[in-house]
């Protein structure tokens, strides 16, 4: 056990200075998708995107729902002069309609629920967390789960996993909801006390991804229970999701999403 | 193709006269035979007595409807097609019923497609699972049912075990799959390859790659499309990783149960940066959007010095945590001896990946069946033979260091080469094949129609549903602790087996 020690602190201190730093950028990690321009585009590109991501209106304005946006990069291949990656983590919003870019004039602001946020305050430094996969393809129980290991460790900020529904203040749901999951998902949000968030991550607990017609009870987590906030993505990063998770807990104010 | 191995070639000419089939012309090396409905099931069991391994049965729609049982031998992919034209519903003589490995891939066909062998019987629905029934098989004084799941603690996909005990020993166990089925091998359907291998990266995110791979190299050889050496060796450069990733998680959680954190903590460290690897590579953690039909999409984006370097880091910090991971005790006593799975067993459930190289069974598809770059690299299959545990975590800290000298051999192979990215698809073409990779989990194959440029038809024979039905089988004088050992030593997905 000794060895074990003295190995854990030779390795120095490697955890991200992440909220109080920014995130890291130099990780080659691509996590969103920006609209360069938005003007003056043939109604066909919308068929570019295969998750119905893109839209076009008679007008030939582009507008991108990142809360579909699977990052597969097609848009990016066949219209470069519109879509880039972008190496930035942040995706997450407290509102569908706030993922949809590039927006117009300034969001008026949705009216915040009467929950963690502003509970916030009492419960800081203790936030208990409990995750349920209602059919996500297992990446995202991946970047979950690193949130807890060296890099990200998230109990420094006072987040715990809890087994317990009954003990958890904070509910990370993955996946569209198949239809076996969808009762599990009601009692488990039912038994967890009041204030309460949801967090949907990633793109298909956002709006259903990739899914095949008929499969899912519906079309992401919010056709099914009120969701706090959303973190598109496929997946999201651990980054990702953390900046979901203060959102949720109101650490943060919602950044404005670049265009 | 490459040439035939002997072996493969006398099973590819003798095979038809054996078994009363029509031999049918396929890319090497597979072997297409066709044989009626009534003699289907004859000619599989006749398969199974001459060695063969069972990998999946599922309904083609090309040349014709037709029933299709896979099966791996010395080197071949045989594919046993019995024409279904205009029967409904399908009909054949059960596989199923003195045939584990057949069991649950028989009940899919049985229960999502209606396909009705005669004889067939099963005790409980398999793709529609209802989290609340409890089944009780034991009965006694104190003997209780555990419900474990679908939703579980920490973070977990969702799947249910009904662990039935008596207080101690796990008595029995049934592994309730299918919570999380997307319908996804309809969502191919009508895309263009290049287009749906977005859908294959996203059936099971930890093997990200191995799918992309699988259903790539699949398109390519019903299209007779040779994808350019340096996509395959960009291709084996991912594959490794992605396997070292999903080995290191299967080490770090095993740690986990023990209460290790140091253990935990320093594989999570090293998770993580082959994770941050195949971000600088590709932009994604998972690998993800490089893959294409044809070849990839881009060259690395990581310098080749620097990956190397990085590569080495990597292994001077896995042999000093492997040693101190098999010499802590209160580690390896949880392992040793937990989960004994016998060579038979295995073999009669058709297991793969590291769960069979663990029994001693020395089956790996980059060796049966080499492909792509594999058929440049030398490989050494690891196996153990304890059956246990710890043998299966054994063959993955193996395969890790494998891994590595597999990824050394490929960039010394990528510094000399050219950069041509992917051989074009040609326009409206249509053909079938069968594509295949060894994912972290155990062999992948998959099976993929196109008809004038799009795909008409997909079938995925994932590792992790093949591999599921051998849990129950896993418990054979354990006791209820030692569950979260033995299900971390298996590192499946339910992603994967659900789809």
């Amino acid at each position: 056990m000794l060895r074990w020690l003295f190995r854990g602190l030779g390795q120095g201190r490697i955890t991200t200075g992440y909220p109080r730093e920014g995130a890291p950028s130099d990780d080659g990690f691509s996590g969103r998708i920006l609209v360069l321009d938005a003007i003056g585009a043939d109604r066909d590109l919308a068929q570019v995107c295969p998750t119905g991501a893109i839209s076009v209106d008679p007008e030939g304005r582009v507008a991108l729902d990142r809360g579909r946006c699977i990052l597969c990069g097609e848009c990016v291949r066949t219209a470069p002069t519109r879509f880039a990656f972008a190496a930035r983590h942040e995706t997450a919003a407290r509102s569908r309609s706030a993922l949809v870019v590039p927006r117009e004039g300034i969001d008026e602001e949705e009216p915040a629920r009467a929950t963690l946020g502003e509970l916030a305050p009492a419960l800081r430094r203790s936030i208990h967390v409990r995750h349920i996969d209602c059919g996500s393809d297992g990446a995202e129980e991946w970047e979950i789960q690193a949130l807890w290991n060296p890099y990200y460790d998230i109990q420094r900020l006072g987040f715990f996993l809890t087994p317990a529904p009954r003990h958890a203040d904070v509910l990370l749901v993955t996946g569209g909801v198949t239809a076996p999951m969808r009762t599990p998902l009601e009692r488990t949000w039912q038994v967890m006390p009041e204030p309460k968030a949801l967090v949907a991550v990633g793109t298909d607990a956002c709006s259903g991804g990739l899914a095949a017609d008929g499969e899912l009870v519906a079309g992401g987590v919010d056709q099914v229970l009120p969701v706090d906030v959303y973190v598109p993505g496929s997946p999201p990063s651990p980054i990702a999701i953390l900046h979901g998770l203060m959102l949720a807990v109101g650490l943060l104010t919602e950044r404005p999403v670049a265009a | 193709m490459s040439s035939l191995a002997p072996a493969t070639r006398r099973v590819r000419d003798g095979l038809p006269d054996h078994l009363g089939a029509t031999r049918e012309s396929g890319p090497d090396p597979e072997v297409r035979l066709r044989v009626t409905p009534l003699a289907f099931e004859r000619a599989a069991h006749l398969l199974r007595t001459a060695g063969a391994r069972f990998i999946t049965l599922f309904l083609a729609d090309t040349p014709e409807p037709s029933l299709v049982g896979a099966f791996a031998l010395r080197g071949a992919l045989v594919m046993l097609r019995a024409p279904t034209a205009g029967a409904d519903p399908v009909t054949y003589g059960s596989l199923s019923q003195n045939w584990p490995a057949t069991c649950w891939a028989e009940q899919e066909l049985v229960e999502r497609f209606g396909v009705r062998p005669v004889g067939f019987s099963a005790t409980r629905a398999l793709t529609r699972p209802d989290a609340d029934l409890i089944e009780r098989h034991v009965h006694g004084a104190d003997a209780f049912t555990i419900p474990y799941g679908p939703v579980r603690s920490g973070v977990f996909e969702a799947i249910q075990f009904q662990i039935e005990t008596g207080g101690e020993t796990v008595t029995s166990l049934q592994t309730r799959l299918f919570f999380k089925h997307r319908g996804l091998e309809r969502r191919f359907v009508g895309m263009t390859p290049d287009r749906a291998v977005h859908v294959a990266e996203r059936v099971a995110g930890i093997a990200s790659v191995a799918y992309a791979s699988a259903f790539s190299q699949a398109v390519e050889r019903a299209l007779d499309v040779t994808p350019t050496p340096n996509a395959e060796r960009w291709r084996a450069v991912y594959a490794e990783l992605e396997r070292m990733a999903g080995h290191l998680d299967v080490i770090a959680k095993e740690a986990e149960t023990t209460a290790l954190y140091v253990g935990l903590a320093r594989f999570q460290i090293l998770k993580e940066q082959v994770t941050r690897l195949k971000a600088r590579l590709t932009g994604s953690r998972f690998a993800r959007g490089v893959i294409v039909p044809g070849g990839v999409r881009f060259e690395g984006r990581m310098g080749l010095d620097d990956l190397c370097r990085a590569l080495d880091a990597l292994e001077h910090d896995l042999v000093r945590d492997r040693r101190l991971f098999v010499q802590t005790a209160s580690m390896t006593d949880r392992l040793i001896g937990a989960g004994f799975l016998s060579r038979d067993l295995v073999e009669e459930y058709a297991a793969v990946g590291p769960l069979a190289r663990g029994s001693g069974v020395s089956t790996d598809a980059r060796h049966e069946r080499p492909y792509g770059d594999y058929r440049r690299l030398g490989l050494q299959v690891v196996t153990h033979r304890e059956g246990d545990a710890m043998a299966r975590i054994n063959v993955r800290f193996g395969e890790l260091f494998e891994s590595l000298r597999i990824l050394r051999q490929a960039i010394d192979h990528l510094r000399r080469n050219d950069h041509d990215l992917a051989s074009p698809l040609p326009p409206a073409a249509s053909g079938a094949a069968f594509g295949w990779s060894e994912a972290p989990q155990g062999e992948l194959v998959v099976w993929a129609e196109v008809r004038d440029g799009l795909v008409h038809r997909v079938h995925l024979a994932s590792p992790s549903l093949r591999n599921w039905a051998l849990f129950d089988h896993a418990f054979p004088a354990d006791v209820l602790t030692d569950f979260a050992f033995i299900e971390h030593s298996f590192g499946l997905t339910p992603a994967g087996a659900d789809r």
